[in-house]
């Protein structure tokens, strides 16, 4: 019994902030993505006896993640009408140029059609692999790579296209 | 490979390690350019992912695991309680019925048990053990009293007659001890006159509060032993 307990705490020590912001870039809500978060470490310690190896427990709490937000689709089934993404709340004063350009950036990054956005968030906060995305997403290695090469294409032009509109003008 | 394929592979993985990528940066200083943009580039959206996550929520996390695993603990406890208290329970009354419950029906069929159960016990030749006195103080018990000895008596004391406390005599018979109980009525075993099986024979004699049974072999006259019995027995009230 106490090993298991320390094992949960060591994963949720170690995975916790990961499995938010992936939360938080699937859903865009900070208390849904909380919300998600703790349900899936919830999940997690009931079936923490399957999870034999433990590399592949941030793969494992993905997609028990993903899963569970699948599940709120299903529980919610409100009606999809679009709402304006660029809304999302950042209550970190903006000040510096660096947080200028994240803001700007989250807002871009947002903006992207999740089927681009996931394969992208996997491999740059997940670091995971072409393979490991493509098993996690269900989908094969080839399209995984397209949407990274979109989601990346996408990025780098809206970047080139309003560099001027972004940062302060003073003066 | 060409420049497409090249772009395509750093947009896909800018820190692709691939042999044949790593040989076309080297080659093509545009190409080297390029990565390292797309490199920058990640950097920003790495940096950009880094939402701030909240504080204290790792402490949440294992907080509720906690509380629900306390619970689960809880509920796992009352059900083995349970568990427990019914096996002691079924045990308690397995026991109740092995111990007080019969296998026998009749009177007959129980006293024929027990005498084959204790036939190694005594020996014809014996003797007489047991006085007239000792055996009526035994007799006391079931309120009886005999007025003169029935033969030798080898063996006389209380023993558990299917869970009843009766009386249990051994007298020298003619080839064999002859067994007789003296058994309080009871209504969980039904009176049986007479009985027997291919050696031994068997009578009962019905008194007011107690049953008079006698058991030997086949040489003896189960009716003289009977008449004896009833000749000699009294009963006060």
């Amino acid at each position: 019994m106490m090993t298991k307990q320390v094992r949960y705490e060591a994963l949720v020590k170690a995975l916790h902030g990961d499995l938010y912001r992936y939360a938080y870039w699937l859903c865009h809500e900070k208390q849904v993505a909380e919300d998600l978060v703790q349900e899936t470490f919830l999940r997690a310690w009931r079936a923490l006896d399957s999870l034999k190896d433990e590399k592949a427990a941030k793969s494992w709490l993905i997609t028990i993640l993903r899963r569970e937000n699948a599940r709120r689709f299903e529980r919610k089934r409100f009606d999809m009408s679009e709402y304006e993404e660029a809304t999302i709340t950042d209550t970190q004063s903006v000040t510096t140029e660096q947080q200028l350009e994240n803001h700007w950036l989250r807002e871009k990054i947002s903006q992207l059609p999740p089927e681009y956005s996931e394969p992208l968030i996997l491999q740059v906060l997940g670091g995971f692999s072409g393979e490991d995305i493509a098993t996690m997403l269900d989908l094969n290695k080839n399209t995984v790579m397209t949407r990274l090469f979109r989601a990346r294409n996408q990025l780098k032009e809206a970047l080139e296209a309003e560099p001027v509109k972004r940062g302060m003008y003073n003066g | 490979m060409d420049d497409l394929q090249f772009r395509r592979a750093i947009y896909a993985d800018p820190n692709n390690q691939d042999a044949e990528t790593i040989a076309a940066q080297q080659n093509d200083a545009s190409k080297k350019q390029f990565a390292q943009e797309i490199c920058q580039l990640d950097e920003k959206i790495m940096r950009a992912l880094q939402v701030p996550v909240p504080e204290g929520l790792s402490a949440k996390l294992i907080l509720r695991q906690t509380l629900a695993s306390h619970q689960v603990q809880k509920r796992k406890t009352r059900v083995h309680l349970a568990l427990a208290a019914s096996v002691a329970i079924v045990g308690g009354l397995m026991l109740n019925f092995m111990q007080f419950s019969s296998a026998y029906t009749n009177l007959g069929d129980y006293a024929l048990a027990h005498v084959y159960h204790e036939q190694g016990s005594f020996a014809n030749n014996a003797g007489n053990q047991v006085t007239l006195s000792s055996l009526n103080k035994k007799m006391a018990a079931f309120d009886g009293n005999f007025s003169k000895t029935l033969g030798n008596l080898i063996f006389a004391d209380y023993c558990r007659f299917d869970g009843m406390k009766s009386l249990h005599l051994v007298f020298q018979g003619i080839t064999s001890p002859v067994t007789v109980f003296i058994v309080p009525k009871n209504k969980q075993l039904s009176f049986s006159p007479t009985f027997n099986d291919n050696k031994l024979f068997g009578s009962s004699l019905e008194f007011n509060r107690s049953n008079i049974i006698v058991v030997a072999d086949k040489n003896e006259s189960l009716g003289q032993w009977q008449k004896n019995i009833s000749e000699t027995v009294s009963w006060s009230i």
